[in-house]
């Protein structure tokens, strides 16, 4: 099954696709390319959450506004700009404050892989400026037939007292397969270099899923996956208020077919729903001027279906139809002694219906060009659905919300091995994205980072972006560099902007922005990774990446993240391993004061870890543990709201036991 | 040959249904057009052979401008006189001093839904004396004329909605009742504003007012902060003022409003709170 996802990507995206493989692989039959060894890496800790792994990759940032919920940014591209994706289903955070992006519903342990792509593929999946992250859940399996089959672990980890403790089963009747997989994590607030406890960085949660697979006939099976995650008592140290609960419900159902002596070789349909419940708490706070409650509901459901086509020996085709509907709602309510509550909505009710096709073709143009051109054309309308919303949204002056639009993306890649050893890629793409329900709708949505509250403007444009990408990969033996440059120019680019004759909602808050578009900014960067084996038993990997954004009168752009380097050396003979990892980043000095930023120093982490596995009573026992931040260092990254320190030393072991 | 007899039963049922819907319309009675509404007195007009009703939409009567709605009957049949004029007098007895206060007399000598519309802008609450409202009434039905002089009892409400000044320019005073919004037509969104001016020119003279212009500038107190794009009352006849007042949440408003006239001050003291 690992292999799976391998003919899912064909083999030309491969250099803006990045997969992670997060199963362990327990097939030898296993495909492996260049791009794996890499991955390997990511395994190393297995306590590790989905936003650590995501954080490793070079084209991935993270912003942090508490130690969980944080929101992952491909190449500077973030929230509605970029596809988060669960297996392929779209879901969208139920907090009008972006406390919950969808990678938190997830657990490492749901998952099969992550796929990363870049803006220059990444809209296959749906209309996006930034790329798309897809969580591919992970599958029952048919290996081994009647008997119980998984692992279960425990962990625990000093810098925040944390346990972790998760389990995974499967179990096969030859036709049938089942899956089951359940997390708990308890963080207390962690302990930041130094020495200081950093208050409300606390967090519960568990994770828990259900799938199962019938095998219909040798080419086509039928899957139905159920996920649930609850998390509670999560604090977000560097804004005003935590969460009391958050509760995704993720279930579908699929069709899957792959025969590959067929032209029409792998084929999938799914139906899928979710929601979530989320609210904010603020009742553990000190000093809270006045209490309030913030809850939000999102719901969504869709269907899509997939196909690949063997046209002949030199040309693919891929294709995507897909629709949903997604319906999102928050409020908020405060409390003043003595007084009625005062209401209202932060995201007035509204509804997106979307649906969108796309293709790809593939272009085998002789043993060394290849050739794909992806489109895609997405039809999206908004609308606001209660008497309650319009009413709230028409203050501005906007006395129809509701909109039709019409997105159009377009690329080409073309890749050339120059030689055995060095193969080029070169990519344009014209993308289109929409703006989001709190760019459109959101009222008075409190922003910490920059101290405004903003609201939404149900005219905005499009957001739209020229980009271009130039890869240039150089093989030999077993190693491998990388060197990636992208350049991105937006139009109609969304940012905030002072209104200053609206005065703020939130207590202490600075000013009023309102959304609006741009008319121009531009995002650049360079990517690089070496892997390098020159010993068997020893792995090198080495990320760099270095990104800057220009607004149209040469202003930074926020929220970039400096030049950083993550360098990680692992000595693993047979059973025992050893890695030493070094992670550094710049001072940061491009930044965006009206957006709230500060100059972020630089700084420079070393990790250790340690792997153990042996077999007992016919089960294979792994001992992982490892000390992260050895120097006890105290930084944070410019990504991270309020300047909260991050974590300091960390001592983790994990201990799983295979069935 | 089966598929036309379905048709046939099918447009046979529709057409059974559109019939039954139609009569059972006709068939609805015609609402009673003080559904709802608080009778607060009942008397005859002596001399009109009128019966005379007084309904508020209101629970009971508070100081302030006051919606009332007079329903007439022929005292021998019963039935609706929709055809009257009627002249009202508002008047307070506080024992050493009597005075009226503002009112609007039906617009109109016909019935408007069976009932004839009018207000009176009580000033102050029945604590400092006694309200007597006086009804006149011409029917036209027989063209004989009443009168009927009934006793209102006027509570101070919760949330004031009249006050008064003396303003900075004339000296003189003048009085300023909230009509909308109330705490129950209030919503978050665009609210429909509209006060009334009347000024005082004697003890029983009680004038609307043109002459002031008005700056609405809402806020919540408890929040310290107000709301966008309010529009300002400008005069629309009769003394009343009507703008847009914004909510961008429910809870405690309030509604302060500054008085000009023309770019003198007349007065930057006077709110009304509104809670919901």
């Amino acid at each position: 099954m690992a292999g799976f996802s391998q003919t899912q990507q064909p083999a030309i995206i491969e250099d803006t696709t990045r997969i992670v493989e997060l199963r362990e692989v327990t097939i030898t039959s296993t495909q492996k390319t260049a791009k794996q060894q890499l991955i390997n890496f990511f395994k190393a800790n297995s306590s590790v959450t989905l936003e650590e792994i995501l954080s490793r990759l070079p084209e991935i940032s993270l912003l942090r506004r508490g130690s969980y919920g944080m929101e992952p940014s491909i190449r500077s591209f973030t929230g509605g700009q970029i596809n988060v994706l669960v297996d392929g289903m779209r879901i969208h955070g139920a907090c009008a404050d972006k406390m919950d992006p969808a990678t938190i519903y997830i657990e490492p342990i749901n998952l099969e892989n992550l796929q990363v792509q870049t803006a220059i593929t990444g809209f296959m999946s749906g209309s996006a400026i930034g790329g798309t992250v897809n969580m591919k859940m992970a599958e029952p399996d048919f290996l081994n037939v009647n008997k119980i089959t998984g692992l279960i672990s425990s962990g625990y980890q000093t810098a925040a007292k944390s346990f972790y403790e998760s389990a995974r089963l499967n179990y096969s009747t030859g036709k049938w397969a089942f899956r089951m997989s359940g997390t708990y994590r308890n963080n207390k607030n962690y302990r930041s270099g130094g020495g200081d406890i950093i208050d409300f960085s606390q967090y519960e949660k568990v994770n828990y899923s259900i799938s199962a697979k019938y095998q219909h006939t040798l080419y086509t099976y039928f899957k139905a996956d159920l996920l649930g995650d609850d998390g509670w008592n999560i604090g977000y140290p560097a804004l005003p208020m935590d969460v009391g609960y958050a509760a995704a419900r993720i279930g579908s159902l699929s069709m899957h077919r792959e025969n590959p002596s067929k032209s029409l070789y792998k084929w999938q349909v799914k139906i899928y729903a979710n929601k979530i419940d989320h609210s904010m708490d603020d009742t553990k706070r000190p000093n809270v001027p006045m209490h309030m409650d913030m809850p939000g509901w999102s719901k969504t459901y869709g269907a899509y279906t997939e196909a690949e086509l063997k046209i002949n020996q030199k040309q693919r085709l891929l294709l995507r139809a897909d629709g949903s509907s997604t319906f999102l709602k928050a409020s908020m309510t405060m409390y003043q002694p003595g007084e009625l509550p005062m209401y209202m909505l932060t995201w007035p009710d509204n509804r997106k219906n979307q649906s969108g096709i796309s293709a790809a073709w593939l272009l085998q143009i002789d043993s060394t060009l290849k050739l794909q051109v992806t489109g895609r054309t997405d039809f999206i309308s908004y609308k606001l659905v209660s008497q309650e919303a319009k009413d709230q949204v028409s203050i501005f002056g906007y006395p129809s919300a509701n909109r039709k639009d019409l997105l159009k993306n377009i690329s080409a890649v073309i890749s050339k091995k120059i030689s055995q050893k060095i193969k080029v890629s070169a990519s344009i793409a014209y993308v289109e994205r929409m703006p989001t329900a709190s760019e459109l709708y959101g009222f008075y949505l409190f922003n910490s980072n920059d101290g405004y509250d903003y609201i939404g403007n149900p005219k905005l444009k499009i957001e739209k972006s020229l980009q271009a990408d130039l890869s240039v990969i150089y093989n030999w033996k077993n190693n491998r560099v990388q060197l990636s440059y992208f350049y991105s120019s937006l139009f109609d680019y969304l940012t905030g902007t002072i209104n200053s004759s609206f005065s703020t909602m939130t207590i202490g808050a600075k000013g009023v922005k309102e959304f609006i578009n741009i008319p121009n900014a531009s995002v650049s960067g360079v990517e690089g990774s070496v892997v390098l084996k020159p010993a068997p038993a020893i792995d090198v990997v080495s990320t760099v990446r270095y990104t800057a954004g220009k607004d149209n009168k040469g202003n930074s752009l926020p929220l970039i993240a400096p030049l950083k380097n993550t360098t990680s050396i692992r000595y693993q003979p047979k059973n025992f391993s050893v890695q030493l990892e070094a992670e550094a980043a710049s001072k940061q000095g491009h930044i965006n004061i009206e957006a709230g930023e500060d100059v972020t120093t630089g700084y420079s982490l070393l990790h250790i870890r340690f792997g153990y596995n042996t077999m007992i009573l016919n089960n294979t026992i792994e001992l992982q543990g490892g000390v992260e931040n050895i120097f006890d260092r105290k930084y944070h990254e410019h990504l991270d709201w309020g300047n909260i320190s991050r974590p300091g030393r960390n001592v983790y072991i994990q201990f799983r036991v295979y069935l | 040959m089966k598929k036309s007899l379905m048709i046939l039963v099918s447009l046979a049922l529709i057409c059974i249904i559109v019939f039954l819907a139609a009569c059972s319309k006709d068939k609805i009675a015609e609402a009673d057009p003080t559904e709802g509404m608080t009778k607060i007195t009942e008397g005859y007009a002596a001399g009109a052979s009128a019966k005379v009703q007084v309904y508020t939409k209101e629970t009971s009567i508070t100081t302030g401008f006051t919606k009332l709605y007079i329903a007439l009957y022929d005292s021998a049949t019963g039935n609706r006189i929709e055809d009257a004029h009627i002249q009202l007098t508002p008047m307070m007895d506080m024992g050493t001093m009597m005075h009226s206060s503002p009112y609007e007399n039906p617009v109109s000598e016909q019935a408007v839904n069976h009932l004839f519309p009018c207000s009176v802008t009580f000033i102050m609450s029945s604590m400092g004396g006694t309200w007597t409202l006086k009804i006149q009434v011409h029917n036209h039905m027989n063209d004989k004329e009443g009168v009927l002089t009934i006793p209102v009892t006027v509570n101070e409400p919760v949330k004031s909605k009249q006050k008064s000044f003396t303003a900075a320019h004339n000296g003189a005073k003048y009085f300023i009742s909230l009509i909308e919004p109330t705490a129950a037509s209030s919503k978050v969104g665009i609210n429909d504003m509209e006060i009334a001016i009347y000024k005082k020119a004697s003890m029983m003279n009680w004038p609307a007012d043109s002459s002031l212009s008005v700056i609405l500038t809402p806020e919540m107190p408890t929040m310290g902060h107000g709301s966008p794009n309010n529009v300002n009352p400008v005069h629309i006849g009769n003394g009343h003022y009507k703008g847009k007042v914004n909510f961008t949440m429910t809870g405690f408003w309030r509604l302060n409003l500054d008085f000009m006239s023309g770019t003198a001050v007349a007065d930057t003291t006077q709110y009304f709170d509104v809670e919901f």
